[in-house]
């Protein structure tokens, strides 16, 4: 089904675009709202072992219209294997056009239970795969005609929270890399945005624990309510498509209002 | 825990509203049952009540359900926009008319506002034009009345109308009292009166779009830039407090904040053509356009209290000029 041609600043008609992540609800959010306006698709996981999860994002590419995607099982923190998706879909697809990573490996512990091994995990899954999609994506960006590339992040990285101080760290660090490559890549037409989420109704999330936290935190949040990952389809598509063509190392909370709080 | 489990706990914990009901007979039309047939139903029933009405099951877009795209069209909306006679207000308009809203366009100039009528009317879509000085609260609130007895609700209020070049450019000890006031009230209070009129009516039906334009010298400041500055920082506080205070009656206040947007050849000189901003050029009306069709629309119904910076990168920057980096070392 076409695009409807009244939203065409939203449409990707045949654009070759790249979903890394998949396997994660905001990444398969991503895939469906790319398929819809018109991509074609790669989709990679960020881990492998999640072929369940990576079918579930094909089926959804498909059901919002779309040819079914290549599907890759990759790991994201393995610098041979980015390289190689990157080098895969450049072939497969005839190019890349747009980039989502939804890269994410939450961690919450207190911080002086945190060993080194864990920091390096944290700093790996979370802020070096970033880095090296973007390296490995941009790369072959740049050698056409730019591009879009969205990071899928959260408002952790905007605000301290107690007992997530490395996911904070990587999460900001991954904030302020996008500024840095938005300003370096600005002239060659190649973009890059984030897009934060709130608190998600996420596997594993401790938002969805039924203790203190999870209960005080649902009555702070301003719609009383987590976030679903469906809400983060139209950000996604504004922020890939030719919609946000003036827009460039912003940052876009998905969270109800939630940074607006004292 | 089963996924299942986790959401049905989670509407239990946050006791539903009444609107949360509506939403969840609406939607099943009767059949619980047939809801919780779907995938992940009675969570998108939740999420999409309080944030606004959305039908889409988690994972599904079954063929004939509902697409992103369905969400992202305003057909059947009514949007106010103020300082509709030109620049972004008109490309605001006509683009939003584009993706299906019937237009208020408010502005001081009479024959500026009638281009932009014909312009809405061209794409097929009602327009209701109105003489309206913005910094006047008599005059924002015939405007709303004006509206409503035309069109019978408002669904989206674009605060767009202010005075850029008017604002700024005087040094300190040329300000008068009335240039001060005159300036605050044109570029904020003017957003505070539009605001005032149109929210009872928001509130009332349990749903509304606000959209808020700042400016970049909302969040940095400028040389002999006082009023403007001030007046465009106050107005992503006033976005931010608005917010919050309306979240829980489904009314989504944004804020959008524009870069450089040269409209005349004066301020493209002054600006240097674009070159430094990162993107290479200033921002073009129509660049806005999209950005206020999403926030219109349903496919941003929880997107609240953001400031949306639409400036070719030039605020992720700001501590080198543009265009330079540092020698590299090997």
């Amino acid at each position: 089904m076409p695009f409807p041609k009244e939203l065409s600043d939203f449409a990707l008609p045949d654009k070759a675009a790249l979903v890394i992540g998949a396997e994660h609800p905001a990444g398969r959010v991503a895939a469906a709202a790319l398929s819809e306006a018109g991509a074609r698709l790669m989709i990679a996981s960020q881990e492998p072992g999640t072929d369940e999860a990576l079918a579930q994002t094909a089926e959804a590419v498909q059901a919002a219209g779309g040819r079914a995607p290549i599907v890759r099982a990759q790991s994201a923190t393995i610098r041979a294997d980015v390289r190689a998706t990157v080098d895969d879909v450049v072939e497969r697809l005839g190019g890349l056009d747009v980039m989502v990573m939804a890269l994410d490996t939450p961690y919450y512990a207190p911080a002086e239970a945190a060993d080194d091994l864990a920091f390096d995990r944290v700093m790996e899954n979370n802020l070096k795969s970033v880095w090296m999609a973007a390296q490995e994506g941009g790369r072959a960006m740049l050698q056409r005609s730019g591009g879009a590339i969205v990071v899928v992040s959260s408002v952790l990285a905007e605000r301290g929270v107690p007992g997530a101080s490395l996911y904070c760290a990587a999460k900001g660090a991954v904030a302020n890399l996008v500024r840095a490559l938005a300003l370096e890549w600005a002239r060659q037409n190649l973009r890059i945005n984030l897009l934060e989420t709130g608190w998600m109704t996420e596997e594993g999330s401790p938002a969805l624990r039924q203790d203190e936290f999870a209960t005080n935190l649902l009555k702070y949040l301003p719609y009383k309510r987590l976030v679903v990952p469906e809400e983060l389809a139209g950000a996604l598509l504004y922020l890939a498509s030719p919609a946000s063509r003036f827009v460039t190392g912003e940052t876009l909370a998905i969270d109800g209002g939630l940074l607006c709080r004292v | 825990m089963k996924s299942e489990n986790i959401m049905i706990l989670i509407v239990m914990d946050i006791a539903p509203s009444p609107d949360y009901m509506t939403c969840i007979n609406a939607r099943s039309k009767g059949s619980a049952a047939q809801l919780s047939e779907q995938r992940g139903a009675v969570l998108v029933a939740q999420g999409g009540c309080a944030g606004g009405a959305t039908t889409r099951a988690i994972g599904d877009r079954a063929p004939g359900g509902r697409m992103l795209s369905d969400d992202l069209k305003l057909d059947g909306k009514v949007a106010i926009v103020t300082g509709a006679g030109r620049g972004l207000g008109r490309a605001m308009a006509i683009q939003m008319a584009e993706a299906g809203a019937d237009i208020v366009a408010a502005a001081r100039t009479v024959e500026q506002l009638e281009e932009t009528a014909g312009a809405v009317r061209t794409v097929g879509r009602r327009c209701l034009t109105v003489r309206t000085d913005v910094a006047l609260s008599q005059q924002v609130t015939a405007m709303v009345a004006a509206a409503l007895k035309e069109f019978g609700k408002v669904d989206v209020l674009i605060n767009n109308a202010g005075a850029g070049e008017e604002s700024f450019g005087k040094t300190i000890d040329q300000i008068s009292d009335e240039d001060w006031r005159r300036g605050i009230d044109v570029n904020l209070s003017s957003q505070f009166y539009c605001c005032r009129a149109i929210i009872p009516h928001m509130v009332r039906r349990k749903r509304g779009k606000i959209i808020n334009i700042a400016s970049g010298y909302g969040l940095r400041g400028g040389k002999h830039n006082y009023m403007y500055a001030c007046a465009k920082g106050a107005v992503l506080q006033f976005t931010r407090s608005l917010a919050l205070t309306y979240a829980g009656d489904n009314i989504q206040t944004n804020c959008i904040v524009p870069g450089i947007f040269p409209h005349n050849e004066r301020l493209m000189a002054f600006f240097k053509g674009g070159k430094f901003i990162p993107l290479g050029r200033g921002g073009e009306d129509s660049d806005v356009g999209p950005l206020a069709v999403f926030l219109s629309s349903e496919a941003s119904n929880h997107v609240n209290g953001a400031l949306i910076r639409i400036d070719g990168g030039g605020l992720a920057g700001g501590i080198t000029p543009t265009g330079v980096a540092p020698a590299l070392s090997a």
